[in-house]
C-alpha cells in the first residue's frame, strides 16, 4: 500500500472539487493539496454535462431575496433555508469570478452583457448559459486554472473509505485505489471535502454519467454520518430510450421539446397528459414523470416499455432550426426526432438528499467538509433547473476557504507538517474488503445491477407506497447478500468489472438509505410521492429526514424527521392534510 | 424490442505499451448501436477486464474516443451501420498517444501541450475583480464569432490522433492546443495575447502543421482546428511585418 500525507485532500474534480481547490490555494498558497478524481480531471461527472445554465441574480429587477423565494418554493418548504441563501447570494459572485478570472464566455445580448434566459419555476430569466453546452465551458476553462495550480493530481483514482481517528473525532484522509494500476494509496490529509457528486444511477433509466455511484455518500453512511432528504431524487420526464444494451438509454431530452409544443403520446398513439393537468405537457417536471410512469405502468406502453415524444406536428424544419444539438443527437443513434417520434421515459436526473453539513461546508465530523451533490438540504425537495451548478460551484468554493482556515486553526498557518493518523488497520481492512471479490466465484456483476435498477425503479421511484417500498427494502438486503458472494476475474489493473463491482456495493448501501427515508416520509412533497400519502402534509408543519446506518446488517439504516426552521421564510397558512 | 438477428465480429487490440495483441469477440447486431454499445456489450458479457473509457454517454466528455476502423472517433455518437465493414468492426486505442491498457490512453502528453501553448485565460488585473460585472462584448464583433467557433472544443483527443504532423515529430503541439490558443487570441478579455503568440510560435509551433486538415475532417463536433491553426500563423505574420502585432487580428 502506498502511503502520502497532505493538507487538504479533495475527492472528486467536478465544479465542487476545481472550486474548492483553487479557493483553498488562493486563501493559502502554502497548504499541500492533493486532488482525486475517478475519471479524467475535468472530464467525467455531471457538472460538464450541465446543458441549460448557472441561475444568478444578476441586477435589473432581479434580486438574491427572488432568487431564494422560488428555491424555497420549487423545494417545497424543505431546503436549509440558510444554504440556500448562501447560494443565492454567492451564485452572482461566482459567475462574475467565472467570467472575469477563469475565463468562462457566456452568451451575451446584443448590447454585449450577459444573456439569461428563462427557467421553468422562476419569476425571473436569471439562467446563464453558453448556448446549451454551458457544462462544457465551466469544466474546460476551471479545468485549465486548476492544471496551473502546485497540486497533487490523482486521476482515475477511486475513493473507497473516509477514515476517522481512532476516537472517531476527526477524518484522518481517505484510502484510495489507483483504478489504473490497482494499487491501494491511503493518504493522511488534515482536511478532507467530499465532492463526489450524487448520481442516481441505481434507477433503470439515469441520465448521470457512467463513473457515477454515490460513491461519497456511501462512504458517509459507512462512517455513520447523518444523511438529509435521502428520499429526494428528481426524475427528468424525458429520457431517451434507445432499446437494449445502449449507453445513450435515459440520457436527457431537453426540456425545451415540451415547451416548444412536443407532444407525449402512450402506445395507443393518445396524448394523455391533459388527463392530469390543464397545462399537458407543459406541466411540471414532476407531474409529468408521474403521469408518464402511471401510463407506463399501466400497460399503455411503446414497444420498450416507454411512451412516445413527438415533434412533428410542428414542422421537421422548424424542429431542426429550433433544436439541432438534440435532433443530431438523436440521429446519431438511428432516430428522427424532427420527423419522426422517439421512446422516452422518465429518467433519474439529481439527487437532492446528502450530507448534513453547515453554510461553511463542514460535517459534522471535524476534518470532513462536504460540498455540491453530496450534500443535502440546498434543494429541499426539489432542485430548480440551474440551481445544480450553482451548488455545487458555490459551495466548493466556501469548503476550499473553509477548509483553509480549519488547517490553520487546528495545525498553523504553515500547514500540518503530520496528519493525524487514522485508526490503526483500518485502511488495511478496508482495502482487503474492496479487494474482496476477487476471492470470490466468479458471478455477473452486471445482471445484478439490472436487478437493482429494477427494484428501484419499480418500487422505491416516481410512484411510492408502503408495501413496493417494504418490498423494496427486502429485495435491496437480498441483493446484498448475492453481491457479497459474486466474484470478479482478471487482476487489479484497469478492471471495469471489479469497479463495476465496487460501484454496485456503494449504491446498494445508499439505495437503502432511499428506501427507509421514502418509507418513513408520510406525504408528498415535490420529488417524492406516496401514493398511500398524496397530501403534502402541511407546509407549516414541515419535516425533513435524516439517514444514519447503524450496523452491518440488513435493515440497518435509521430515520428520524427534524422540522424545518423557517428562518428567513415562512410558509403560508395551508389547509390541513386529508386524513 | 426486436431481437438480435445477426452478430458482429470484433477485432479488439488488447494490451499495453510495450506488448498488443488482437483478440477477436462477437456481439449482437442490434437496430440502434453505437460503437460504445458493442464495446459494453463485449466487457459486460465476455472480456471483463476489457479496459476502456467512456462517461457522459452523449458526446459531452470526449473521453470514449478510440479509432474505429483505423479511423479516430468518438464512440458514444458513432452508430454501428456507419463503421461496419463486412460485418466487422476493429478496435484500437487513439494513435500517437502512449496506451495504458487496451483501449485506454495516457492523455497527459496532451493536455501538458495544451497548458505549453497557453491555453488558458490570464485575466487582466483591473478586470478580475469579482465585483465587476462581466465585460461588454457585442455578440456580433468579429473577434467575438472567431473565439466562439473554436470554443465548444471537447478536448478528445480525435483531432490529435487523426495528425499525421503529431504522428511524425512528438513535439508538435497538435491541432487541440493550438485551436485553444486560437480562441483564447480573439478573446478581448484576455490579458496574455502576446506571450500566447510566442509560445504557439516556439519549437512544435503552429508553423509545423501542413493543413492536411485531418483534424477538421475528424472532429466530431465540427471545429476546424486547421482554420485557428491558419489564424496564429497570420497573427504571426502580421507580428514579423509589424503590423498591430499584440491584438487580436479582427478586435
Amino acid at each position: 500500500m502506498r502511503h502520502s500525507e497532505t493538507d487538504i485532500l479533495i475527492i472528486g474534480g467536478g465544479g465542487a472539487g476545481l472550486f474548492a481547490a483553487l479557493h483553498a490555494h488562493a486563501a493559502n498558497p502554502k497548504l499541500r493539496i492533493a486532488l482525486a478524481v475517478k475519471g479524467l480531471l475535468g472530464k467525467c461527472g455531471c457538472t460538464r454535462m450541465v446543458q441549460g445554465g448557472y441561475n444568478a441574480a444578476l441586477g435589473g429587477g432581479d434580486s438574491v431575496e427572488l432568487h431564494f423565494r422560488d428555491t424555497i418554493e420549487g423545494g417545497k418548504w424543505l431546503p436549509h433555508q440558510e444554504l440556500a441563501w448562501r447560494l443565492c447570494e454567492t451564485a452572482p459572485l461566482r459567475v462574475r469570478q467565472l467570467e472575469n478570472e477563469y475565463g468562462c464566455f457566456f452568451d451575451r445580448n446584443h448590447d454585449g452583457t450577459l444573456h439569461q434566459k428563462p427557467f421553468a419555476g422562476q419569476r425571473f430569466d436569471r439562467t446563464v448559459h453558453k448556448g446549451d453546452l454551458t457544462g462544457i465551458e465551466i469544466m474546460n476553462r476551471l479545468m485549465e486554472q486548476a492544471r496551473e495550480l502546485p497540486m497533487q493530481i490523482f486521476e482515475e483514482h477511486r475513493a473507497l473509505a473516509l477514515l476517522p481517528a481512532r476516537d472517531g473525532g476527526r477524518l484522518c484522509g481517505a484510502l484510495l485505489v489507483d483504478m489504473r494500476g490497482g494499487e491501494m494509496h491511503c493518504v493522511r490529509a488534515a482536511a478532507t471535502l467530499l465532492a463526489t457528486g450524487g448520481g442516481p444511477t441505481m434507477y433503470r433509466y439515469h441520465t448521470p454519467s457512467g463513473d457515477k455511484s454515490m460513491d461519497g455518500l456511501a462512504m458517509a453512511l459507512r462512517l455513520g454520518l447523518g444523511l438529509r432528504d435521502m428520499e429526494m431524487v428528481q426524475f427528468h420526464p424525458t429520457g431517451l430510450l434507445a432499446g437494449a444494451d445502449t449507453r445513450m438509454t435515459g440520457t436527457v431530452l431537453e426540456e425545451g421539446l415540451r415547451g416548444a409544443g412536443g407532444h407525449i403520446l402512450n402506445g395507443d398513439g393518445r396524448r394523455f397528459l391533459l388527463d392530469h393537468d390543464a397545462a399537458g405537457e407543459r406541466a411540471t417536471r414532476d407531474i409529468v414523470s408521474r403521469a408518464m410512469f402511471a401510463e407506463m405502468r399501466a400497460g399503455r406502453a411503446a414497444p420498450n416499455g416507454g411512451v412516445w415524444l413527438t415533434m412533428r406536428h410542428l414542422g421537421a424544419d422548424s424542429v431542426r432550426r429550433q433544436f439541432p444539438g438534440m435532433v443530431k443527437r438523436c440521429a446519431d443513434c438511428g432516430f428522427d426526432l424532427a420527423a419522426g417520434q422517439v421512446e422516452v421515459a422518465p429518467t433519474a436526473h439529481y439527487f437532492m438528499g446528502g450530507v448534513v453539513v453547515d453554510a461553511g461546508g463542514a460535517s459534522e465530523m471535524p476534518g470532513l467538509f462536504v460540498a455540491g451533490e453530496d450534500t443535502g438540504g440546498v434543494h429541499g425537495a426539489n432542485r430548480l433547473g440551474g440551481n445544480g451548478v450553482a451548488n455545487s460551484t458555490v459551495f466548493g468554493g466556501i469548503a476550499g476557504e473553509s477548509m483553509a482556515k480549519y488547517v490553520a486553526s487546528e495545525f498553523g498557518a504553515g500547514g500540518c507538517a503530520a496528519p493525524p493518523a487514522p485508526q490503526p488497520g483500518l485502511a488495511e481492512a478496508e482495502a482487503e474488503h474492496a479487494a474482496e471479490p476477487f476471492s470470490l466465484p466468479r458471478g455477473n456483476v452486471h445482471a445484478l445491477r439490472e436487478k437493482l435498477q429494477e427494484t428501484m425503479w419499480r418500487d422505491a421511484g416516481v410512484l411510492r407506497d408502503a408495501p413496493g417500498l417494504r418490498s423494496a427494502m427486502a429485495q435491496l438486503a437480498q441483493q446484498k447478500d448475492e453481491l457479497r458472494r459474486t466474484g470478479v476475474g482478471g487482476g487489479r489493473a484497469f478492471n471495469p468489472a471489479w469497479h463495476d463491482w465496487l460501484n454496485l456495493r456503494s449504491l446498494l448501501d445508499v439505495s437503502e438509505a432511499i428506501a427507509a427515508a421514502a418509507l418513513a416520509r408520510e406525504n408528498s412533497r415535490g420529488a417524492h410521492f406516496r401514493e398511500d400519502f398524496p397530501g403534502d402534509g402541511g407546509l407549516r408543519n414541515s419535516h425533513f429526514t435524516v439517514c444514519r446506518q447503524t450496523g452491518q446488517n440488513e435493515n440497518s439504516v435509521e430515520v428520524t424527521q427534524i422540522p424545518v426552521a423557517f428562518t428567513i421564510l415562512q410558509p403560508p397558512d395551508n389547509p390541513a392534510p386529508p386524513a | 424490442m426486436k431481437p438480435a438477428t445477426d452478430t458482429i465480429r470484433v477485432l479488439i487490440r488488447r494490451g499495453d505499451a510495450h506488448s498488443g495483441r488482437i483478440c477477436v469477440y462477437r456481439a449482437p447486431r442490434r437496430e440502434n448501436q453505437t460503437v460504445l454499445d458493442v464495446v459494453t456489450w463485449i466487457q459486460r458479457e465476455l472480456a471483463p477486464d476489457l479496459a476502456y473509457r467512456f462517461s457522459c454517454r452523449v458526446g459531452m466528455c470526449g473521453t470514449c474516443a478510440m479509432m474505429v476502423g483505423g479511423a479516430p472517433r468518438w464512440t458514444c455518437r458513432t452508430h454501428v451501420k456507419t463503421v461496419l465493414r463486412r460485418g466487422q468492426l476493429e478496435l484500437a486505442p487513439l494513435r500517437s498517444l502512449p496506451i495504458i491498457k487496451d483501449l485506454a490512453c495516457d492523455m497527459s502528453e496532451f493536455f501538458a501541450k495544451w497548458r505549453r501553448a497557453e491555453g488558458r485565460f490570464h485575466s487582466s488585473p483591473e478586470r478580475s475583480g469579482r465585483a465587476q460585472p462581466p465585460v461588454k462584448i457585442l455578440p456580433s464583433t468579429p473577434a467575438r464569432r472567431e473565439a466562439d467557433a473554436a470554443i465548444e472544443c471537447i478536448n478528445c483527443a480525435v483531432c490529435y490522433s487523426a495528425c499525421d504532423v503529431v504522428a511524425w515529430n512528438r513535439d508538435y503541439l497538435g491541432p487541440a492546443a493550438l485551436n485553444r490558443a486560437w480562441s483564447l487570441q480573439n478573446d478581448a478579455r484576455d490579458s496574455a495575447h502576446a506571450r500566447r503568440l510566442r509560445a504557439v510560435s516556439a519549437g512544435g509551433g503552429c508553423q509545423h502543421c501542413h493543413s492536411q486538415h485531418s483534424c477538421e475532417s475528424f472532429c466530431p463536433v465540427g471545429l476546424s482546428p486547421a482554420r485557428s491553426i491558419a489564424g496564429l500563423k497570420r497573427a504571426l505574420a502580421r507580428g514579423a511585418l509589424g503590423i498591430r502585432p499584440h491584438s487580436p487580428p479582427h478586435a
